[in-house]
């Protein structure tokens, strides 16, 4: 079934010579039983604006994406040096703002960012690390160049997709790992526990660490609970935390007990009802004050939406030199800023050519993929970058490489993209792995799990091949 | 005497999880009660609905008068009245297994239980949660129409051996902590609440007045009502003869070693909740413990004639009122932040 | 001008109240215009009040009354000396083609940009293009001419607009109290490239009926280039002097909210506010 051609590459050369040896039969047998794992353990997530029952399986397509040792070295070197020039900027910006002053970017884009938070100005986070969990997505180009399409600085999810992947696949082919030699992702949930614990106030030795949840109808709750669960911290929602005396507790059969380190996933807006969003009741009242008084540490931090803006996206390459004086490993995507006069000219005259996405929305909404659409879309878009143009920014399709993925009984070439996970508590670190999302529709660019994409496993190797 | 230089043992860290929230020992209590729940249901309509194809010779009257008490035990009469217009074996069925109009139907129990355990994933064994998880895929694939054909016995039979797996995982993968307490506990109360109720089905028979004992109809219905609480073996290893009204009545209420038994569950119930409130000593200080040494009090010292004399109906009420107050006084003393619903505990804007 | 400011705001609960938390921005200002030589917040039931100083420069308060409570009241006191009219700065003369390159622009962004309460929207564009008559003056007396044609289209009528009314809406009726006037003038002002930002403040009324309701009041700031923030009320059609107590400033309304929270409980069955602003210098004698 798998038969290998010219145009395999080498480290994919092995597994193609095992699955080719492999009965279709048998394949599709254990396509369904890792199928049916997921659904019995309810490795789901949530489809909002569906009216059916709601809860899904991200689609898991058993072919792995591989990754040599020689190529993952020079991207963790490019993902370490971009938060590390990330989390300088957000430091900067949050105080001195030497990088508007030097006119490296333009005072008027981090002014009129929906999240830049002027409520913390001046406020000096826990240990100095305002990124601690952040998810890059990365593409690769048709010359096989891997390319940061947007950073995830807020609630990065996905992350406990990578280590189910990873265990179904161990299930399924039990044998693959230990002739491949693939660096084991499953250290993820330690680091995070280690890089939470590393900003705790000084109260105590044993800080007590929870993550904040939405609640069970988030589409992410799945992973809230896995992460949890591996970390063995409590997962609490808003109404389990009360904030007195600037301190946070929360509320046990024996009364209230103080929390120091909240992993929060829940975004800026909703964490605190007095300071934010008023209508918010996921949050904590009080919980921002608190933050403020020190008495509490948040991962991640306050504010930190405006370093992944995607108009400020196309700055990075820039803010990577002033901090670090260093080229950016890893390079951008070609962008068109509408608030630029030129590039908003560009963007309206060939809008049917471009990507063009809005500045703060994720999970593929807000987008425009040009040569997909209709018309009466593209006359939609143009409309909405003239009349907003600081919303907008417009970019070249790239070709996202291929992957061989399993369609409908043949593999077939599919689009696919990666999200490495990167921690910064005591030192930056990268999970050698990540999520490869696969978008499955034929010709489809969009690999979101809300807009019919899939899931790979990524082994990335001991050697190279 | 060691060198001066030993090092001393480690402090002892003290684990991050030993404090529990309230709210998920709040889920954990609501989880184990609706699955038990959801047992209990199938079991009486399994055993009833056997029991009338038994009896094929029934009258359509006798029929609903049969189902009748069994929703009336249930203390669900009105919303059965409402979306129903005869209490046949169908309908019955319909209500009980899948209706979720119907908060005490299996599907509404298991999909209490499932929203629960999903609220505390982190907290109980994979195996409990894909149990739970595996019970409801079960049940959304499924609808009276495919129980009916497919003969509703091995459906009922599957809800109970779930259930059984459940608590069976539960004691094996669960930790014995606090939040075993809230399991046990949960499960202790329902299951004494549900008891009462399937005596009270067939209460009318034990009225000192009551002259029409003993028929074979009679016979059935008893043999029927401890087939309700899976006591029918134990009944007979215990007692070796017929089955008697009395009898029956004085099994599923006071034996001490069977662990369906009133007395058994409330005892179970008692000795979870002085745990769970730190009651160490003799003297109750919480309005729980003292509501449920009360309880245990009497089914010690009563007798079956006490019960019967006094009316079993009543007594049954009693029983149940005293459960719910227990379960009520627990949870709210357990509880460190307000329940969302009520007004009173609303979140709400003030600006000026 | 010494002004004796005294500002309560009283929420009472249909019910009890808890788990309240709160942030209150009642302090006032500090700077050439005014300084501040008194001020003190009291809240009842008596809690401790910490505060910050938020993005803008206003000093905000917060507390929280966890415990339960049928009433909140929060109690500002405060004396303000204002800077008199005479020695106040004149407001220069800049042209408006000024704007486009001065060193402000970059730094006063987001008072061009669009706010919560202050959309960017054609029909304020359109109401400026309409008072500006296809003629631009100097910044200054532009913005009077803004602040001016709301003072004479609009009708000052309260309980036609509420606190979740925005520019938009009261343009399309034409009708609200001072906080609607700001609001409107400021998405002018902006719309025609003149950075402009929300006061809210106090108001010393010397022809002040014995019944007239005395409240907080809001009025505009406009950028004047190489001179500084200027104000202008448009509700009573003056450049705010030495009678004004500026409370906080901010892009609209939501910046400045004087009292703002949440708590667990019954809803509110009464808000009342009471302000009271009286001289405490010996009155100059009349001119």
């Amino acid at each position: 079934m798998f038969v290998p051609g010219a145009e395999v590459r080498p480290h994919y050369r092995r597994l193609a010579e095992r699955l080719g040896s492999m009965p279709e039969n048998d394949f599709n047998q254990r396509r369904a039983a890792v199928d049916l794992a997921f659904l019995r353990q309810g490795v789901t997530f949530t489809v909002y604006n569906d009216s059916e029952g709601t809860e899904r399986i991200f689609p898991f397509d058993l072919i792995p994406r591989i990754i040599p040792n020689a190529e993952w070295r020079k991207l963790e070197a490019g993902l370490i040096q971009r938060l590390t020039a990330l989390n300088l900027f957000l430091d900067d910006i949050y105080h001195d703002q030497k990088i508007l002053k030097d006119k490296i970017v333009p005072t008027n884009l981090i002014l009129g960012a929906k999240h830049f938070r002027r409520e913390f100005m001046n406020f000096t986070v826990p240990r100095g690390i305002y990124v601690h969990i952040c998810g890059t997505d990365l593409i690769r180009d048709h010359d096989g160049n891997y390319l940061v399409l947007e950073d995830n600085l807020r609630c990065p999810s996905g992350a406990s997709y990578m280590i189910e992947n990873r265990a179904a696949m161990r299930r399924a082919f039990p044998n693959l790992f230990r002739s491949y030699g693939v660096r084991p992702v499953e250290g993820y949930a330690e680091t995070l526990l280690k890089s939470l614990r590393h900003i705790a106030p000084d109260r105590s030795e044993k800080p007590n660490v929870v993550l904040l949840t939405p609640g069970v109808y988030n589409s992410a709750y799945f992973e809230h609970c896995f992460l949890a669960r591996q970390m063995g911290i409590p997962i609490v929602e808003g109404r389990d935390l009360v904030a007195q005396g600037s301190k946070v507790y929360m509320r046990t059969t024996a009364g209230l007990e103080q929390v120091d380190v909240i992993y929060r996933r829940i975004d800026d807006d909703f964490l605190d009802p007095t300071v934010f969003r008023p209508d918010s009741t996921l949050g904590v009242p009080g919980l921002v004050n608190a933050y403020r008084s020190g008495n509490v540490a948040l991962a991640n931090s306050i504010g930190t939406g405006i370093a992944d803006d995607k108009v400020i996206y196309a700055y990075v390459p820039k803010i990577i030199k002033y901090y670090l004086g260093e080229e950016a490993l890893l390079p951008n995507v070609q962008t068109y800023l509408a608030s630029d006069d030129t590039d908003r000219k560009f963007i309206l005259e060939n809008i049917e050519k471009l990507v063009v996405k809005s500045a703060n929305e994720a999970g593929g909404y807000g987008m425009l993929i040009g040569p997909a659409s209709t018309k009466a879309e593209c006359e939609n878009f143009r409309a909405q970058v003239a009349a907003n143009p600081r919303n907008f920014i417009g970019q070249d399709p790239i070709m996202l490489s291929r992957s061989p993925t399993w369609c409908d009984g043949k593999l077939e070439g599919r689009h696919i993209d990666l999200r490495p996970y990167i921690l910064y508590g005591e030192k930056v670190t990268v999970t050698p792995g990540g999520l490869t999302r696969v978008a499955l529709r034929k010709g489809s660019l969009v690999v979101n799990s809300s807009q019919g994409g899939g899931s790979k496993d990524t082994w990335v190797l001991q050697g190279d091949k | 005497m060691p060198p001066a230089t030993a090092k001393l043992p480690p402090p002892v860290a003290r684990p991050q999880a030993t404090v529990m929230l309230s709210r998920v020992a709040h889920s954990l209590y609501w989880m184990s009660r609706y699955i038990e729940r959801s047992e209990n249901i199938a079991r009486l309509l399994e055993v009833n609905l056997q029991m009338l194809v038994d009896f094929q010779s029934l009258d359509k009257d006798t029929t609903t008068e049969h189902w009748s008490s069994i929703i009336a035990s249930s203390g669900d009469e009105e919303l059965f009245e409402k979306h129903y217009e005869t209490s046949d074996s169908r309908n019955v069925t319909e209500f009980f297994a899948f209706d979720l109009r119907n908060p005490s139907s299996i599907l509404s129990c298991v999909y209490a239980a499932r929203e629960n355990a999903r609220m505390i994933r982190d907290q109980i064994s994979l195996e409990m949660w894909e149990t739970i998880n595996e019970l409801y895929l079960f049940l959304k694939a499924r609808n009276t129409a495919d129980v009916w054909a497919a003969g509703p016995n091995e459906f009922f039979q599957h809800i109970k051996m779930v259930s059984h797996l459940f608590q069976g995982l539960t004691a094996s993968t669960y930790s014995r902590n606090e939040g075993w307490e809230f399991l046990e506990f949960g499960k202790y109360i329902e299951r004494a609440d549900k008891t009462t109720r399937i005596l009270d089905v067939k209460y009318h028979i034990l009225l000192p007045s009551a002259t029409d004992v003993g028929g074979a109809l009679d016979t059935a219905q008893w043999q029927a009502v401890l087939r309700s609480a899976s006591a029918l073996e134990a009944y007979r290893r215990f007692y070796v003869r017929e089955i008697l009204a009395w009898k029956a009545a004085e099994f599923l209420i006071f034996s001490d070693s069977f662990p369906r038994s009133l007395y058994y569950c409330v005892a179970q119930v008692d000795d979870f909740l002085r745990r769970i409130l730190g009651e160490t000593g003799a003297r109750p200080k919480s309005e729980a413990a003292r509501i449920s040494k009360r309880l245990v009090a009497d089914l010690q010292s009563l007798t079956i004639k006490d019960v019967i004399e006094e009316g079993l109906h009543e007594f049954l009420m009693e029983v149940q009122k005293s459960l719910e107050k227990i379960g009520d006084e627990v949870v709210q003393s357990t509880m460190f932040y307000p329940a969302d619903s009520s007004l009173e505990d609303q979140q709400q804007q003030q600006q000026q | 001008m010494i002004l004796r400011l005294l500002h309560r705001t009283t929420f009472i609960y249909a019910g009890q109240a808890r788990d309240s938390f709160n942030e209150a921005r009642l302090c006032p200002v500090d700077d050439p215009t005014q300084s501040r030589r008194h001020f003190v917040l009291r809240t009842d039931p008596v809690v401790t009040t910490r505060d910050y100083r938020d993005f803008y420069g206003n000093i905000v308060h917060y507390f929280d009354v966890t415990a339960p409570h049928h009433q909140l009241v929060i109690e500002a006191e405060s004396e303000i000396e204002t800077t008199p009219n005479d020695v106040r700065a004149p407001i220069p003369a800049v042209p408006v083609s000024e704007l486009a390159t001065c060193a402000e622009r970059e730094l006063y962004a987001e008072f061009l940009n669009e706010s919560f309460y202050v959309p960017q929207a054609v029909e304020l564009w359109r109401e400026a293009q309409d008072a500006m008559a296809g003629q631009r003056f100097t910044v200054w007396a532009d913005a009077i001419r803004l602040g001016r044609h709301v003072y004479q289209t609009f009708a000052y009528k309260p309980r036609t607009t509420g606190v979740s009314t925005r520019a938009t809406d009261a343009l399309a009726q034409r009708t609200g109290v001072c906080q609607d006037f700001a609001h409107v003038m400021l998405g002018m002002c902006r719309s025609i490239g003149i950075p402009a930002r929300y006061v809210s403040g106090y108001f010393f009324n010397r022809g002040r009926q014995p019944d007239d309701i005395e409240a907080s009041h809001a009025w505009v700031e406009v950028m004047i280039p190489g001179h500084g923030w200027a104000g202008f009320d448009p509700t009573h059609d003056r450049a705010a002097d030495e009678r004004y107590v500026k409370v906080a400033t901010g892009r609209d309304y939501a910046d400045i909210r004087p009292v703002s929270g949440t708590y667990r409980g019954a809803p509110t069955r009464e808000l009342r506010v009471e302000v009271a602003v009286t001289r405490s210098d010996p009155m100059s004698a009349p001119a």
